[in-house]
């Protein structure tokens, strides 16, 4: 809301200059946004305030969404004078620069007005008039233009000048173009079309009100009028409409013609009831100011269902108990009484009249809160509230994040954050196609649906670190994916290039299966979860035969291994390297967790012996089945197996691996002796030998 | 034969040592000058013999202690060659070490955690809520009614379709963390003293101060005599304890459709000092939370009394919060990933 610093001073007389003027509306919650000295305002030769030329503003507000009676001067006039406590110029018919021209209500008047739908348009005013049409006065087009609305001619510009100084929408209409002289306020009919005063033709639907004439519409009610009825330099007499639309109706007709205008913003925040008439008198009196018109007779008023005032009632206890410190009875009632209200004493404070243009207070907290916006929130006390009761214990999910987190972080693996919202092909290569859900109004292609998985966000990444000569990277995240089954929440990392730190001391190797999934092991580690790994079922944007399924508790929790070379060219790398991928699902896992409080055992009494083993076996033997037929030929001493080499090549036959394995044996209760552990080595070995074909080395 | 012949040959010997690096070389120069046969000062004290002999005592002493100073660099120069000897296996501890590889937090989440630690010590209790949210939880019962003007305020991301959601079926990205409130309200009696950190969804585009996707911590204190003074004194102590004690608090009328009153609070600007600048538009003040005491239509909706509760709500958003602390000037950083960014912050 732009408004010229002086016509604000013909309603409050405050000679304070234009910033100063700004910041004290802004501490009472209009936000200033600039001040500007255009070098191009007229003063208006007839106003109230010597203005020394060169020294008006505009001040630029942003008006919040409750308060459309700040949207025009007056409405900031009296929030002006409430600050300064000074009092505000009414308009009134005595004459000046705030003139109204008393109209007598009549029927009589030149046009037959019909309001066929009164549940969206309460009160609808009208007057006949009799016009010359011209340009405005330059003082008048200048505080158009101050307040950025074009002038067109000055019949038009007073009805702007209406709206913008008491906030009261107004439309022309060119009484020669309105067949059979008739308005109907009616729904628009099926199908009916209108071209509007931009030149657009615009097709209504029945929940539309429209302003017609005997045969046709000639306006969107509240919105805009229409070309054909539009004021013109031939036009001699024009109607002109002052009403109160629904603000629903004006609301959803404004959004579904993606039409927004100065009226319809003020009506379908809520326009003043009481204002139409006022709207008619204050442009018929400034009509004859500069001589555009002269009112025919008087005006129309329908209004079928008068509105009682609304009457509220303020404590004085309430009032003290929600801003914590009372507020002394006189300034409560000297801000009310400025506002607009009227207080009257009330058994327990006050009893208030709300003004008609004050449509966002309906209850007593609005009422508190208008008193202490005025009295000052930096007046208020700053105090802590009373801790009564211990927290409830924080969200588990929270402090599970912050292991996993710190788990990756000390495997070198940096925080990345990426968006929730991805490209739809990306999308499909993680997920079945009727499991993603898209977004029913993307902003664009590049986020039209929800991420499946987060290893797309990270495979981004991945590649603008890599398109920015990072060779070496390493990120994670830890956030929400949504597919139709619901919203869950996962962990995924990516690791690209070298395994560890790069040294001087030695050569760099880079990362493989066995980096990803001894991260993903450490994971599970520190949620005291035992993962195993399977390597059927795998998805697939996973490389068969370097990648695995997770599984917790026998459930399948996630995935980790190598980047299908498909997916690395759509995410735009280089297919021809490797990039390892993991990603869990940290629900699931939670779900898996092994609850049991931990309790220390006891350290070992006796000495371990460790043997070390090297044997041949096919080189497609997996490790696990090894363990698993050591464990089974072992007595109860065997504590740890650990692979220490696996080797293939020279002195070892093709399609055969040398694995060395270290066994770890101990007893609780005795000290073992050499020859014990000699004879399970040998049950071990022969066991090896009988299952595998194990040769020893 | 003169003096001047005797200064030379001190100044010659000068630059050569100093160009001494080794043993090897020690022993050359030794034997350049000293030698019993060919040495540069041997000969000059050859030369002595056989001067004048009104000069031969003052030449003689010249050369003499020519002699004695040569023979003293170069013990001085050996020692100094012995003790530069590394010792058995030393190492060049000027190379750099083995650094393991530890990883960078995201700054968002550093921000984050300091904001949880700071409600944390006034006694909330930290929660999380659901990402997709229904109509009902993220607008109607925070008193934004179908076709209310203040849904403009927050653009909406709406999903295809609904898909299950915590209790009624999602159908739209959370356009702020307040949804929370009324989950929590309605599953919990007063007192409430909650905080609630997540990601939030606005059909914004990219540019130097939006993202389509942000994060917010929610805060929400609810009991028999929580008033407007609480939240001050509350945000103020929260603003202090995050922006290092010294920074201005200022509390100005807004309007939040779910509080009332509404009070927008600012900080003094950290670009300037509070003495105006472009970025505060000249003001000296700059944005950095939203609150209110909440709306008795809030509580009503919730099944809360409001006749015999009060409370404040406040919702801060953690890339501001970022963006100020650490002076980025492009809110896209933080979710562009780039490690040369991300490895700026602590671990
Ligand atoms: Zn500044």
């Amino acid at each position: 809301m732009k408004i010229l610093a002086s016509w604000l001073r013909e309603f409050v007389d405050v000679a304070v200059p234009p910033e100063e003027l700004g910041q004290a509306l802004s501490m009472r919650g209009f936000e200033l946004a600039s001040v500007d000295r255009p070098s191009s305002i007229v003063d208006r030769p007839s106003s109230i305030v010597g203005q020394p030329s060169g020294s008006d503003a505009v001040l630029d507000f942003e008006i919040t969404a409750n308060r459309p009676d700040a949207l025009s001067v007056l409405g900031l006039a009296r929030e002006t004078a409430t600050i300064y406590s000074t009092p505000l110029r009414y308009l009134a018919t005595n004459g000046g620069p705030l003139a109204l021209k008393a109209l007598e209500k009549k029927e009589a008047i030149g046009v037959a007005v019909t309001l066929e739908a009164p549940d969206l348009c309460p009160r609808y005013a009208a007057a006949v008039v009799d016009v010359t049409v011209g340009p405005s006065p330059a003082w008048l087009a200048s505080r158009l233009q101050a307040a950025g609305v074009r002038p067109v001619n000055n019949v038009v510009d007073v009805t702007n000048y209406v709206l913008l100084e008491i906030g009261q929408p107004m439309h022309a209409f060119d009484l020669a173009r309105l067949a059979g002289s008739a308005l109907r306020i009616r729904r628009a009919t099926k199908g009916e079309t209108i071209r509007t005063l931009d030149g657009t033709d615009r097709v209504l639907t029945p929940d539309m009100l429209v302003i017609a004439d005997a045969e046709k519409t000639q306006a969107v009610a509240g919105v805009m009028g229409g070309g054909h009825s539009e004021v013109s330099a031939a036009t001699k007499t024009v109607v002109l409409e002052s009403a109160c639309f629904n603000p629903k109706s004006v609301r959803l007709t404004s959004k579904r013609l993606g039409l927004k205008t100065e009226a319809s913003a003020r009506f379908e925040r809520g326009a003043d009831i009481g204002a139409p008439v006022n709207g008619l008198e204050r442009a018929a009196a400034l009509l004859e100011e500069i001589g555009a018109g002269r009112v025919r007779a008087g005006c129309i008023d329908r209004y079928p269902s008068p509105a009682d005032a609304r009457r509220l009632v303020l404590r004085r206890a309430r009032l003290a108990r929600v801003l914590g410190q009372a507020v002394p009875d006189s300034d409560v009632e000297r801000i009310l009484s400025s506002l607009g209200f009227a207080p009257a004493t009330h058994q327990d404070g006050w009893s208030i009249t709300v003004p008609t243009f004050r449509v966002d207070v309906s209850r007593e907290i609005d009422l508190v809160e208008e008193v202490g916006r005025h009295y000052g929130y930096d007046r208020l006390p700053a105090t802590f509230p009373a801790l009564d009761s211990l927290p409830g214990r924080p969200d588990a999910r929270i402090a599970r994040d912050r292991v996993v987190r710190r788990v990756l972080l000390a495997a070198g693996l940096s925080e990345a954050l990426t968006f929730t919202f991805i490209d739809a092909p990306m999308a499909a290569h993680f997920s079945d196609g009727s499991a993603i859900v898209p977004i029913g109004n993307p902003l664009s292609a590049q986020f039209a649906v929800l991420r499946p998985s987060l290893l797309p966000g990270l495979l981004t990444a991945v590649a603008h670190n890599r398109h920015r000569q990072r060779q070496d990277v390493r990120l994670f995240e830890i956030g929400s994916r949504v597919t139709r089954a619901g919203e869950s929440r996962g962990v995924a990392l990516a690791w690209i290039g070298e395994a560890g730190m790069s040294h001087w001391s030695g050569a760099r190797r880079n990362a493989d299966f066995f980096d990803v999934k001894g991260v993903v092991e450490g994971i599970g580690e520190a949620l005291q979860t035992t993962f195993t790994f399977k390597a059927d079922h795998l998805p697939p944007y996973l490389q068969q035969g370097r990648a695995a399924v997770v599984l917790a508790n026998a459930r399948p929790a996630g995935s980790v291994g190598m980047l299908s070379s498909a997916i690395m060219a759509a995410a735009g790398l280089a297919a021809n390297e490797d990039i390892y991928v993991a990603e869990l699902d940290l629900d699931a896992i939670e779900g898996a967790r092994d609850a049991t409080p931990l309790t220390v055992k006891p350290l070992p009494r006796y000495p371990s012996i460790a043997r070390d083993i090297s044997i041949v076996v096919d080189s497609t033997l997996p490790a696990e089945t090894v363990r698993g037929t050591i464990r089974l030929s072992a007595p109860g001493t065997l504590v740890t197996i650990r692979e220490f080499d696996r080797y293939q090549g020279k002195g070892v036959p093709d399609g055969r691996v040398s694995l060395s394995l270290r066994l770890t044996f101990r007893s609780s209760e005795r000290t073992l002796t050499d020859a014990e552990v000699d004879a399970a080595m040998k049950a071990i070995l022969g066991a090896l030998h009988d299952a595998h074909n194990a040769v020893q080395r | 034969m003169t003096d001047a012949d005797i200064a030379q040959l001190r100044t010659e010997f000068q630059q050569e040592l100093a160009r001494v690096a080794s043993e090897s070389d020690l022993q050359a120069i030794r034997d350049k000058y000293l030698g019993r046969k060919s040495g540069a000062v041997t000969a000059l004290m050859k030369a002595v013999s056989t001067a004048p002999a009104d000069l031969k005592p003052v030449l003689g002493k010249l050369a003499n202690e020519l002699k004695q100073e040569l023979e003293a660099l170069l013990a001085e120069k050996k020692a100094l060659l012995g003790a530069s000897k590394a010792p058995v296996g030393a190492v060049d501890i000027s190379l750099p070490g083995r650094t393991p590889p530890i990883g960078h937090q995201h700054p968002l989440t550093i921000v984050r955690e300091q904001i949880e630690g700071i409600f944390t010590r006034m006694g909330y209790q930290v929660l999380e809520g659901p990402e997709v949210e229904d109509d009902y939880h993220n607008f109607e019962a925070l008193n934004m009614p179908a076709e209310h003007p203040a849904r403009d305020m927050q653009d909406t991301l709406y999903l295809d379709g609904e898909i299950p959601g915590q209790g009624r079926p999602a159908t739209l990205l959370r356009t702020h963390t307040s949804p929370m409130q009324i989950r929590y309200m309605e599953t919990h009696q007063p007192p409430v003293r909650i905080i609630v950190p997540g990601k939030v969804y606005r059909r914004d585009d990219l540019d130097l101060t939006h993202t389509p996707m942000f994060q917010q911590v929610e805060g929400l204190v609810v009991g028999e005599r929580i008033t407007l003074a609480d939240l001050k004194g509350t945000l103020t102590t929260f603003l202090h304890e995050l922006f290092e004690n010294r920074t201005q608090v200022l509390f100005r009328p807004s309007f939040f459709p779910y509080t009332e009153p509404s009070v927008e609070v600012f900080i003094g600007c950290v670009f300037c000092g509070a003495k105006g600048c472009p970025v505060c538009k000249r003001t000296g003040w700059l944005e950095i939370l939203g609150s209110g005491m909440v709306h008795p239509r809030v509580f009503e909706a919730v099944g809360y009394d409001p006749e015999r509760y009060t409370g404040f709500a406040f919702g801060v958003g953690i890339e501001r919060v970022a963006l100020l602390k650490y002076g980025v000037d492009d809110i896209r950083l933080f979710y562009e990933n780039d490690l040369r960014f991300l490895e700026q912050f602590p671990l």
